[in-house]
């Protein structure tokens, strides 16, 4: 009576998410990045209640103070103060919400649309597909500097106009990813033995692909996260986003500027917690991707 | 493969069509009037308000206007620029080529470095060499562009001294302008001071290519090392090993070839993003090319301007993006099936 085994395979008893999480987790820079992912997280939620001074309260008396490592230095104000006396720390700790936070609603956005109108692609046939494959041919080929300019142009500058350029410069690709994961779905032999067992079009939809798709959706809003992020910081340095006394960190970099002899902290800082975010972003999302590979090897 | 270069061109007609709809809405979407918008002329004389009315064909339906805006935008008569009130057309054929010799020598930095050592990292996946590789593949890929630009302004221009921080060239030389791409043009003038020329357009350029190869360098040397692995595990290269070929042979023969193909398809893609990269390296260097006037047009609301150049930008990377797609088609018997 060897025909089966008692106990199944270890491994293959665990669920998708649990050996998705083992191979993740044998990865260290994946773990470092999503630990410096979890911390900006934190941040976007908290970072109005830890900043130690309000980051838009002018201060005449402490212009220009230095970081608080060099000599003349206050440790109150960590990374010292700006050329109108606002405390660096504070702005550079809401600037996360700003930069990082703005962000994720972006790619949370552009998710949603994407899911929509990837569905709807993926999911018809002939004519109508056809027309938005060629309008999204066309929408992928304008860069997403190039949208947000033309944005700008009509609605005027800011970080919410801007929000909406970045949101839908990244919708074609998710449309393209989802309708390209949706069709691969579609011709597996499974979904058709779940048709033929009398499935629905929203059955087959929610019960077979939106389970099998989730690992890609991942992925997709992970690189279009660091994508949006580096715009968002862009379009802040370039003036075409977040204005001047919003603490966002690439319009903080384009603010300090001018100052970068006198005070290159303010310049150095913004652009290093940009980076950091990108690379956590960038890390998890490798890390996903390689465990996600593995997994569909074993 | 002639059927399939016919449906090409046939969506390249498509897309073109969407794509001048789409700069002829913004005349009307732009604030402004759209008159003034279309023909570039801030202040219209009453006068010759009528006339050019007509010849615009504002009195006529929206239909009627745009195909009017097609044929100008054939026959060459872009409008004029409201800042500099110079045609629009001109003053993108003085423009253009800037952009396109960065984006050029990025792009080919872009393959010497990152296609060999994308294969270098693929040969040993758990090696130390390809470890160090991906790490600063992905710092090069999470930088932020004008962050990254600064920091070398700083340490290289400001700190050193070494190299200039804005401009194609020395104010002190005077090259003519000939086909718009400053090594070309000194090639071609006959100064005494050539050499010199050169060596100053060279080092001016130095930075921003360096700046601007940054990213899509990081992406070919990502790219090609997982198309290299993905290649390396495939039954054929297996049988070729087998069959006693050595390693270089396997790869020379059978593994670059097949690896290198989604390779090119990717240039196609990532084109837009460097674009993207290109105008703010070129807002950041003071690189006289179109991105900057693209971003100084934002200030200015110099919206013909932004019209003119979407319509440009755009051609340009869809033509780039059908290109690279071709030569897919061209070097992948299996693609030409469908």
């Amino acid at each position: 009576m060897a025909k089966f085994r008692l106990l199944p395979d270890e491994q293959l008893a665990r669920s998708p998410f649990k050996q998705l999480w083992r191979e993740f987790s044998r990865q260290h820079s994946a773990i470092a990045g999503l630990l410096i992912f979890s911390l900006f997280f934190l941040l976007v939620l908290l970072s109005a209640v830890l900043t130690p001074h309000d980051p838009y309260l002018q201060n005449d008396s402490l212009l220009l103070l230095p970081p608080s490592w060099s000599q003349q230095g206050l440790v109150q104000y960590p990374f010292g103060t700006d050329d109108l006396g606002r405390d660096l720390f504070s702005r550079l700790l809401v600037g996360a919400r700003y930069t990082f936070g703005i962000a994720m609603i972006t790619v949370m956005g552009a998710l949603v649309m994407g899911l929509l109108l990837g569905t709807l692609a993926g999911m018809t046939k002939g004519l109508k597909s056809s027309v938005l494959n060629h309008l999204l041919d066309l929408a992928l080929t304008i860069p997403s500097l190039l949208l947000a300019i033309i944005i700008v142009a009509i609605l005027g500058p800011g970080l919410q106009n801007t929000t909406w350029a970045i949101m839908l410069a990244l919708l074609p690709q998710f449309v393209h990813g989802i309708r390209n994961a949706i069709a691969e779905q579609l011709n597996q032999d499974y979904v058709i033995a779940y048709r033929l067992d009398g499935a629905n079009n929203w059955q087959v939809f929610s019960r077979i692909i939106l389970p099998n798709i989730w690992e890609k959706l991942t992925l997709m809003a992970t690189m279009a996260l660091s994508t949006a992020t580096l715009d968002i910081a862009a379009l802040g340095f370039l003036g075409l986003g977040a204005q001047a006394p919003t603490a966002e960190w690439g319009a903080m970099i384009a603010d300090s500027l001018d100052l970068i002899y006198i005070a290159p902290v303010s310049v150095a800082i913004p652009g290093l917690l940009i980076f950091l975010a990108v690379l956590s972003v960038n890390l998890v999302g490798d890390g996903l991707r390689n465990a996600a590979k593995k997994r569909r090897e074993n | 493969m002639i059927l399939y270069l016919l449906r090409r061109l046939f969506l390249l007609c498509f897309v073109f069509i969407a794509l001048t709809i789409l700069a002829f809405s913004l005349g009307y979407l732009f604030p402004g009037e759209p008159l003034q918008n279309f023909t570039g002329l801030r202040h219209i004389p009453v006068n010759q308000l009528e006339q050019l009315s007509a010849e615009y064909r504002m009195d006529q339906g929206y239909i009627q206007q745009y195909l009017g805006y097609l044929t100008r935008v054939i026959s060459g008569d872009w409008g004029m620029s409201f800042a500099s009130e110079q045609g629009l057309l001109q003053e993108i054929k003085r423009l253009l080529p800037a952009t396109l010799e960065l984006a050029a020598y990025a792009l080919l930095i872009s393959f010497f470095i990152g296609i060999p050592v994308g294969i270098i990292a693929a040969i040993k996946p758990e090696g130390a060499v390809s470890k160090i590789i991906s790490a600063l593949a992905v710092t090069g890929y999470s930088i932020p562009i004008f962050w990254w630009a600064l920091l070398l302004i700083m340490i290289f221009s400001l700190g050193l001294g070494w190299l200039p921080t804005a401009g194609r060239i020395g104010v002190l030389f005077e090259i003519n302008h000939v086909t718009g791409f400053m090594l070309l043009d000194i090639l071609l003038s006959d100064t005494q001071h050539q050499h010199e020329a050169m060596l100053n357009a060279l080092r001016h350029m130095l930075l921003p290519t360096l700046v601007l190869a940054t990213f899509p360098t990081t992406v070919m040397i990502r790219f090609t090392r997982d198309s290299m692995l993905e290649v390396w595990e495939q039954s054929y290269i297996k049988t070729a090993r087998a069959k006693g070929l050595s390693r270089a042979q396997v790869l020379y023969r059978h593994a670059l070839r097949n690896a290198l193909l989604p390779v090119i398809r990717q240039i196609g893609l990532q084109f837009s993003t460097l674009i993207t990269l290109a105008m703010i390296t070129e807002v950041i260097f003071s690189w006289p090319g179109i991105g900057r006037w693209m971003i100084d047009s934002i200030y200015q609301r110099n919206y013909p301007a932004i019209q003119a150049g979407l319509l440009v930008i755009s051609t340009l990377v869809i033509t780039v993006n059908m290109i690279t797609e071709i030569l897919h088609t061209l070097f992948n018997p299996l693609a030409r099936k469908r």
